[in-house]
């Protein structure tokens, strides 16, 4: 067994009726580090999570936490700290209160509790707020203490379920940077649960990236992005344009594309080089979106195949509907994935 | 997954065993095996009701009486639910609370207003007297009248609450957005409000005709043994003649009544749902 | 009232006048001088709310009807509540069948529960009237419980639950420490509707009474019966009193509309 490991799923499966939730995933959540599952919904990342948090039981599988097999105790026994979508606070409790439930039960004496819940809150700037009631709270603070409060009883491992998917943008990015400095101030080891690739890729050093339950790539997120492993990984991420070659596929991100008047034949001789049509133009300020039309040779169909190009507002060529254009882009770009 | 299932029964037994013992056993042996007599006996007696004058008269008499008040009930409780649902004023909650009120006012107090009311020595008798217009205060009590006004009074609020509930959760912008197109204000009453509160006046309409053919105060107080209904009867059957075939019979039919009217409001409900 | 909606604002001041003025005619005869039952009124005096209140019958009758609310409302919620929780908790097959089984109580005619615990338990077991009157009012008031501390309950996000799980509460201590302080206004609402409904149930104290131990809504029906004179106005007055009082608490509590709100969801 790997010292290095905060908890792990050898072969979990969660079964409901004839639905099948997570299917025999293992997966390594190392210690330390924050690891995202990403997935749309229905991916059974959440269910993995409360899995991993003692509130669903598998209905095949292990979970091991710091070597230990947990796979069936109950959450209290399993020092976890869970912060929930919609944070889950005591609405009957002061923030203070909230902060110290946990230290209470772990029956850590009045000063010393004082001490770290003021600790914990000082931790994410509402040492301030210790006596409101979470009413009184903005989003974005309520989303504070439920963190503080996990963190507090200091757990073996951090779990967030969508955590910042109830605050607006700006204070969405916010929190990404607030989660990791917490992470990064306490060594804790971190499970988050998303479906924002942006926030994975952003926040994660481990992505696993989850459909249908089961896992279809994993690893840090520069290995992730650039290489991803299947056509859903790919679209998940933001790649748009398939063209299908002879005995597989390539992709590309729209931004990757290069879209020129049509000269005679095209310049890249290595890379993607296609002939197409403008089928549509958004304008978007820094950008213009291009959609196109393109000749596939490798296709079967007769059908064009539609790209999507991100073009700089400032570099982009004078494009109108209808124009015939060269579609290019460079072999660094290209990514093969499995047809 | 053992122990949480351990732990759910003893949740529920304790109930389980109350609703059991305490209501359904006694309540079904009562109805189908009642001392003295035999299952076979108070069905007959059940088919001897359904062909006898005098028994029809009074089960007609509760039903009727019943759609009456339910009509009623429906049509000043419906205005009232929907000028509340749609008043600005601060005076409305207060106008809501005063017809919330009276559910937590005992029937016995509620139905002796009407006996000051309507008695020989009442208000509308000695009125009308003064007035000049009649001679002698007229017979109001022990009248169908008598019974409809007292349980109009009592199921009012039950019907005010139901259609108050199904109209706060229509958006009074698409009465707005009715008029904005056209509709003049009748017509977005009866195109626009009207159908989307329909499951409330449903469900208004099911707990008041339901209330109105078991309730036993008023009928008693203002209906006497003139205006025999079901409920008095079954009472008259189970303590002063101790019939207890007669009793089962008329409790059967109660039940019977009440629980088609829960079932008729159900599919009703559920169709106005899905459409 | 709304003189744009002439139609509807005639209807609305009508139904008002039937919920209200008969009440209003009682609280003026119960101000009369006089010995009977009349209107006008002759006069003005309190003598009938002396009566009312040294009148022995109504006075051990409240005694009795108090004492039979207040069992009824905390027996309903003691059987009511863990009900409540495995229904809105636990995950059970056929939910919505077990809940309306525990809410028939409220379908069946009351007369007729009344008649079939009458019948079965008094006659049939020999069972006093006492003990065979806090069977059938808890039963009558179960339902009430359920459903109102249900919907309190569905309100409560599980999530809640879940963390103080998380933070290594037992399943019991979360109850205690987390669930039912969120609960207690959903259990005082159903408390509060429990109790009204059961010091004002006449159909089963009428059928359950001994001469020894009846309510005061039955031993008033039965007065008017006999008699004509104000002493049920005023003692009338003084019930509506109560059941204001009742409201007012309710209204600075929970909220007055809301605890009718769970019963007609």
């Amino acid at each position: 067994m790997s010292v290095t490991s905060a908890a792990q799923f050898q072969a979990v499966s969660q079964v409901f009726g004839d639905f099948t939730a997570v299917d025999a995933i293992d997966l390594t959540i190392p210690e330390g580090k924050l690891t995202t599952l990403l997935g749309p919904s229905g991916c059974g990342k959440t269910t993995s999570l409360r899995m991993l948090a003692g509130y669903l039981r598998p209905t095949g599988g292990r979970i091991l936490i710091r070597g230990e097999d947990f796979t069936t105790a109950p959450p209290e026994k399993r020092n976890l700290g869970m912060v929930f979508q919609s944070y889950a606070l005591f609405p009957h409790m002061s923030v203070a209160d909230n902060v110290g439930y946990g230290l209470k039960l772990r029956r850590v004496s009045g000063s010393e509790r004082a001490k770290r819940v003021t600790e914990a809150l000082e931790m994410v700037g509402l040492a301030h707020l210790a006596g409101s009631r979470p009413k009184q709270l903005s989003g974005g603070q309520q989303q504070r203490v439920a963190i503080a409060r996990a963190v507090a009883i200091e757990p073996d491992l951090l779990l967030l379920d969508e955590p910042l998917s109830n605050l607006d943008a700006r204070l969405r990015l916010q929190m990404r940077a607030e989660i990791r400095r917490i992470q990064s101030e306490t060594g804790l080891s971190v499970v988050l649960v998303t479906h924002d690739q942006d926030e994975a890729l952003e926040m994660s050093d481990q992505m696993v990236v989850m459909k249908d339950g089961r896992i279809q790539q994993q690893g840090s997120p520069q290995d992730v992005f650039p290489a991803p492993a299947n056509r859903f990984v790919a679209e998940f991420l933001g790649y748009e344009n398939f063209v299908p070659t002879a005995d597989a596929q390539v992709t590309v991100r729209p931004e990757h594309l290069h879209v020129n008047a049509r000269q005679s034949p095209a310049a890249t001789s290595d890379g993607l080089s296609l002939d197409g049509r403008v089928t549509d133009l958004a304008y978007r300020g820094v950008d213009v979106l291009v959609t196109l039309a393109a000749d596939a040779p490798g296709s079967s169909s007769p059908d064009p195949i539609r790209l999507v190009a991100d073009l700089r507002a400032s570099t982009a060529p004078d494009l109108r509907i209808g124009d015939e254009v060269a579609i290019t882009a460079s072999p660094g770009h290209l990514v093969t994935l499995p047809a | 997954m053992r122990g949480h299932r351990r732990s759910l029964m003893l949740l529920l037994l304790p109930g389980l065993v109350l609703l059991l013992a305490g209501f359904l056993v006694p309540a079904l042996i009562m109805l189908l095996a009642p001392p003295d007599t035999t299952t076979g006996e108070v069905l007959a007696r059940l088919g001897q009701m359904l062909a006898d004058p005098y028994d029809l008269t009074i089960i007609g008499r509760t039903l009727g009486l019943g759609l009456i008040v339910t009509v009623t009930c429906v049509v000043l409780g419906f205005p009232i639910a929907y000028l509340l649902a749609r008043s600005q004023s601060r005076w409305a909650g207060v106008l809501l609370a005063v017809a919330i009120f009276p559910l937590l006012l005992s029937n016995v107090v509620r139905t002796f207003g009407w006996l000051v009311v309507l008695g020989s020595q009442g208000a509308v008798g000695q009125t009308l007297v003064a007035l000049g217009i009649v001679d002698e205060a007229p017979q109001l009590l022990y009248t169908p009248l008598a019974i409809v006004l007292g349980l109009v009074q009592l199921f009012l609020p039950l019907a005010v609450v139901s259609c108050y509930s199904a109209l706060a959760q229509v958006d009074a912008n698409l009465d707005e957005a009715a008029r904005g197109l056209g509709a003049g204000r009748a017509r977005t009453f009866w195109t626009i409000v009207v159908p989307l509160s329909w499951p409330g006046v449903v469900v208004a309409a099911t707990l008041v005709f339901a209330g109105s053919i078991t309730a036993y105060t008023t009928p008693y107080l203002l209906g006497g043994s003139r205006q025999r209904m079901l409920s008095t009867q079954l009472f008259q059957y189970s303590s002063s003649t101790i019939d207890w075939a007669a009793a089962s019979a008329t409790a059967m039919i109660m039940t019977v009544l009440v629980f088609g009217v829960a079932a008729l409001s159900s599919v009703m409900g559920r169709r106005a749902r899905a459409s | 009232m709304n003189t744009r909606r002439p139609v509807a604002a005639s209807l609305a001041v009508l139904g008002y006048i039937v919920m209200i003025a008969p009440l209003f005619f009682v609280v003026i005869t119960a101000f009369t001088a006089g010995s009977t039952v009349r209107f006008p009124p002759d006069g003005f005096s309190l003598r009938w709310f002396e009566a009312a209140v040294t009148y022995q019958p109504f006075m051990s009758a409240l005694a009795s009807s108090l004492q039979l609310a207040v069992f009824a409302a905390v027996a309903s919620l003691a059987l009511g509540v863990p009900v409540a929780l495995a229904i809105h908790r636990g995950k059970i097959p056929g939910k919505g069948l077990l809940e309306g089984m525990f809410l028939s109580p409220l379908i069946v005619p009351e007369l007729v529960v009344g008649l079939a615990l009458y019948q079965q338990f008094m006659i049939g077991l020999g069972m006093n009237n006492l003990t065979t009157l806090a069977i059938g009012h808890t039963v009558l008031m179960f339902p009430y419980a359920v459903r109102v501390t249900g919907a309190s309950l569905a309100l409560i996000d599980p999530a809640v639950e879940d963390a103080a799980r998380g933070l290594g509460a037992s399943p019991m201590r979360t109850f205690f420490t987390i669930t039912l302080p969120l609960l207690r206004p959903g259990i005082f609402s159903a408390a509060l509707l429990a109790f009204v409904t059961s010091f004002n149930n006449v159909p089963l104290s009428l059928l359950l009474q001994s001469r020894e131990f009846r309510t005061l809504p039955v031993t008033m029906l039965d007065y008017v019966q006999q008699n004509y004179d104000p002493i049920v106005a005023s003692t009338s007055v003084l019930i509506l009193a109560g059941t204001v009082l009742v409201a007012v608490v309710a209204e600075r509590t929970v909220g007055f509309a809301k605890i009718f709100g769970g019963i007609n969801r």
